[in-house]
């Protein structure tokens, strides 16, 4: 069974069905889709490349005492460390973090490492800071990184 | 829509030139990044064009905006809930989402409605079929549903720090000036 077939029929059923509730709207929806695409995909082209390097380089020893169950809740941090300064679209964050756990990453680590590439980002902050002020992006920032270490542990418990 | 193809390309150029120059040097190496890159490639391209589909429609059905409008109207604990369930099913970037929410802001949307937002927004909805491809679904259905209380914790806890700074800057002019 290919996950990937059912998927894309699921989404071309929606679309058939958007096509006949609003043939315009469904236009730009594909026009959204289409820029998307353009914008992701070269980042997920480098991002498997990437991987494949990962892969070939470094030994499922290094990456499980970095980010592995063995570095325990360090790892958690390691992760996030690494998300918050990632500069990566969240779909390439979610393939880049599989291969990760695959050789040898811990739930936990690879938990707080989406989560940050995903809601800190270092690029994001000047503009963080220009629309709700310095003191709401430290605290926000701040407070979602201690956070997210302790859900990282509730990862680490459970898997 | 020039600049974006000029982007896409150079991510392209800079794959392949990376990936030549490791196979000079290592034909061994090199077969295995390919086989690693071609792999997860097939593996994944009918979800990730599946979540292509889906997130347009999302954005023109759904957009951002009427989904803020709903926000906007209410306040409080209702607000404050819903600012931490809605935006789990919203697209697009902190780029996009943060005008967005300077403008939920100004209609009167609590610190914490605002907080509990971004947050929630990190729950990523529309990229689970991608998630659940390359990290299982226990991970995922886990990763969503903490994704709630989550957000409330940093919306009530976000809102009382930010708070207690502010009222205690205003105490002390000295800070206040230097800023």
């Amino acid at each position: 069974m290919n996950v990937g077939l059912i998927y894309l029929l699921i989404a071309s059923l929606l679309l058939l069905l958007s096509a006949v509730k609003d043939i315009q709207k469904t236009k730009e929806a594909l026009k959204v889709t289409g820029k998307i695409a353009l914008t992701v995909l070269p980042v997920l082209f480098f991002i498997f490349t990437l991987m494949g390097i990962i892969s070939a380089f470094l030994s499922r020893e290094i990456i499980a005492s970095w980010l592995g169950s063995r570095s325990g809740v360090l790892g958690i941090l390691i992760g996030e460390l690494a998300g918050s300064i990632a500069l990566m679209v969240p779909a390439a964050v979610f393939p880049f973090a599989g291969i990760l756990l695959n050789r040898g990453a811990s739930y936990g680590a690879m938990y707080g490492f989406i989560m940050t590439a995903i809601l800190i980002g270092v690029t994001t902050l000047p503009v963080e800071i220009k629309i709700f002020g310095k003191k709401f992006t430290i605290v926000r920032n701040v407070l979602t990184f201690v956070l997210l270490f302790f859900m990282g542990l509730i990862f680490l418990a459970t898997f | 829509m020039n600049k974006l193809v000029r982007e896409a390309l150079l991510y392209v150029f800079i794959s392949l030139a990376v990936w030549g120059i490791i196979s000079i040097i290592s034909p061994e190496k090199g077969l295995v990044i390919g086989k690693v890159a071609y792999g997860s490639f097939i593996g994944a391209i009918g979800i990730i064009i599946g979540v292509f589909i889906t997130i347009g429609l999302i954005q023109v059905w759904v957009s951002p905006q009427t989904l803020s409008k709903l926000l906007g109207k209410e306040a409080g604990w209702k607000g404050l809930l819903l600012a931490s369930t809605i935006p789990i099913f919203i697209g697009g970037s902190l780029f996009t989402i943060f005008p967005l929410l300077k403008t939920l802001r100004n209609k009167g949307a609590s610190i914490a409605s605002v907080m509990a937002f971004i947050a929630a927004w990190g729950g990523k909805a529309p990229l689970l079929p991608l998630e659940i491809t390359f990290l299982g679904w226990k991970f995922s259905v886990l990763r969503i549903c903490l994704i709630i209380p989550f957000a409330i914790v940093i919306g009530l806890l976000g809102e009382f720090i930010l708070e207690k700074w502010e009222h205690h800057d205003e105490g002390n002019t000295l800070i206040e000036n230097r800023n």
